[in-house]
């Protein structure tokens, strides 16, 4: 019989762990949504972030608040030239989604190459401390990491729900999440919005990897595997799903940090191979469950995206 | 002398790869980036039957092709029920789960790497490396006239209208899940000869060879090459093996070479996609593009990845 407080240690590391996961997943699950492109170059983001982050910390002394803005920025420049530069001209030429495919996924590879040859592939930390405080609340082990990390997440995830309920901008990009085309008759400039989620999905994950970076080592390679996570749960949490793929990639980590109680930790990776593989042939669509179709999340029919766009006549 | 054989018997297991994956993403219009996987099912399955069930040489190299491709169907079988974007992704975990499973395993040689795996010959000398590079010139020829002329018979029109229009295809009472299975099946059987090949003239095959990376470097060979031409993905194959020696030549140091030969790889990828998407040997392959302003592009849900369900 387990011990109730090592369940709960587990859980809470599991709900800690989760944080960044959620955001990366988020920054994928928004790009897909609005776009319809599997962003394969995230790691790309992941990475720039991070390596940028290093840099004003490590070679410039910069105090990490400043750190972190620099990476915002480069992530952002990144993220809006791909949008701007690369799948504006695959939508003029009608690519087919292949097309779309390896430039993603080789233009990631460019940059972990660039990436390599810079600061060589070897992991490198970020802080030279990175010891957060730690405090013993009722036998489970809470740091200010796990603190920072949860706080952060669910700040983030809730100001992006607020943003696309509330806001036009958000409606803007959920109509054109919904039917593009009929979200420009209703005078929506859907390249706006394409771009706009591009710059969101630099936000999250520029944020996913401060909360990285402050508690592991990065290298290069690193966030094309960490990024398979994030397309597990966007699958799971089903397509189109935003908020669904972050409940996801939470029950997912719970899920990976539990196997270590049943199988051998060198197997725990596996798991989210297995959760991929399985979610795609058992639930290609997500698991669904009731109450779940909200417009916050765009999950409702093609008639809701034209309610979302007529509930506005121009843009600003 | 040695330098060249073995960079042609390099070339020519590449021609290999490049031309199966090409069946199966270009012609078959499969997206699937797990070929590397198969091509270390037929490395580990052709050196595991060599060296440790004392299996003879050639016919370990056939089974393991044979393994790969059998292997293919429990991708395939259950991947194949969902639309091309969840193959890709479906492709990725099953590669990287794989990859993980032979790292994991003592008998596989596990994160180490599989060492003293048997060669064709019984040494190589400068005489039995030549003949190690008319053994996979034949093979990478025969391969390339194989898939050519799979793609061009009847078969080959029932891919091509499978590719084009599935639905229409299905409504004619064609089956399409069989073509598709077939496809792969074939493709990853070339790819896991190539893998036996392979294992066979370096004697050490490791988990890390066969990561998303190398799935980038074949895509590199078919898109440099020409996507569903014959020839395309071995000239593809022949100038992404020879041009990043030209690095080498450079004698930087180790840690520098890797990254710009990977530049190199993905930077031409790039450089093809956006200038000359068809490739140095192809022609147009997607579909005709539209006019430049904005107001006629097509609408984004017709060209890319469907944002709801699957059929």
């Amino acid at each position: 019989m387990l011990d109730p407080v090592i369940l709960i240690q587990v859980l809470w590391t599991s709900v800690a762990s989760a944080s960044f996961q959620v955001l990366f997943t988020i920054a994928f699950a928004l790009v897909l949504k609005v776009t319809g492109i599997w962003n394969f170059t995230q790691p790309a983001l992941m990475g720039v972030a991070f390596y940028a982050m290093y840099v004003a910390v490590n070679w410039f002394a910069l105090p990490l608040l400043l750190a972190v803005l620099a990476a915002l920025a480069a992530s952002a420049v990144l993220s809006a030239g791909i949008e701007r530069i690369a799948f504006r001209a695959l939508r003029r030429r009608a690519e087919e989604p292949i097309t779309y495919f390896i430039f993603t996924l080789i233009f990631a590879q460019f940059v972990v190459f660039v990436l390599t040859l810079l600061f060589t592939p070897e992991p490198l930390y970020l802080l030279a401390d990175m010891v957060p405080q730690i405090w013993l609340v009722g036998g489970v082990v809470v740091t200010s990491w796990d603190l920072i990390a949860i706080v952060l997440s669910a700040g983030m995830t809730a100001a992006l729900w607020h943003w696309l309920r509330a806001t036009r901008q958000g409606q803007f990009m959920i109509a054109v999440a919904d039917n593009a085309d009929l979200a420009e008759i209703y005078g929506i400039d859907k390249e706006r919005s394409f771009l706009a989620a591009m710059l969101l999905a630099a936000l999250f994950t520029t944020a996913g990897t401060y909360l990285f970076a402050t508690k592991l080592a990065l290298f290069p390679e690193l966030p094309l595997h960490v990024m398979l996570f994030a397309v597990a749960a966007t699958i799971l949490g089903g397509i189109g799903s935003v908020f669904g793929a972050a409940a996801a990639a939470v029950a997912i980590s719970v899920l990976q940090q539990f196997s270590v109680l049943v199988i051998a930790s060198r197997w725990q990776p596996l798991v989210v191979f297995a959760i991929l593989f399985i979610a795609i042939i058992l639930f290609p669509n997500g698991v669904r469950w009731r109450g779940r179709q909200r417009i916050a999340d765009g999950r409702h029919s093609e008639d809701g995206g034209a309610a979302a766009a007529s509930s506005v006549t121009t843009q600003d | 002398m040695e330098f060249l054989a073995s960079m042609a018997i390099g070339v020519g297991i590449f021609v290999i790869l490049a031309s199966s994956f090409n069946l199966i993403i270009g012609h078959g219009g499969l997206m699937s980036i797990a070929h590397p996987i198969f091509f270390a099912l037929g490395g580990y399955g052709s050196a595991l039957l060599a060296r440790d069930l004392g299996l003879g040489v050639p016919p370990a190299i056939l089974l393991g092709a044979l393994v790969a491709g059998a292997a293919s169907v429990a991708l395939s079988l259950p991947a194949l029920r969902v639309s091309g974007d969840y193959l890709v992704i479906a492709s990725i975990g099953f590669q990287l789960g794989l990859l993980q499973i032979i790292k994991n395993l003592d008998w596989t040689g596990g994160a180490g790497g599989l060492a003293n795996i048997r060669p064709l010959f019984a040494t190589y000398t400068i005489d039995t490396k030549l003949a190690y590079v008319a053994v996979v010139g034949v093979l990478a020829v025969a391969t390339v006239l194989a898939v050519r002329g799979l793609v061009a018979g009847p078969y080959g029109r029932a891919i091509t209208a499978m590719r084009d229009d599935e639905e229409a295809f299905r409504s004619l009472g064609r089956n399409a899940t069989a073509i598709k299975v077939t496809l792969f099946a074939i493709g990853s059987m070339f790819a896991g000869l190539a893998g036996a090949l392979y294992a066979h003239y370096y004697l050490y095959l490791s988990p890390e060879q066969f990561e998303i990376l190398y799935s980038a470097a074949m895509l590199t060979m078919v898109v440099v090459g020409g996507v569903r031409t014959t020839w395309g993905p071995a000239l593809g194959a022949l100038l992404l093996q020879v041009l990043p020696q030209a690095i080498n030549f450079l004698k930087l140091p180790t840690a520098l070479t890797g990254p710009l030969q990977g530049i190199i790889f993905t930077g031409l990828v790039l450089f093809f996609l956006f200038t000359r998407p068809q490739g140095l040997l192809g022609t147009r392959w997607s579909p005709p593009a539209r006019p430049e302003d904005d107001d006629d592009a097509p609408p984004a849900g017709d060209i890319m990845p469907p944002k709801t369900g699957v059929p």
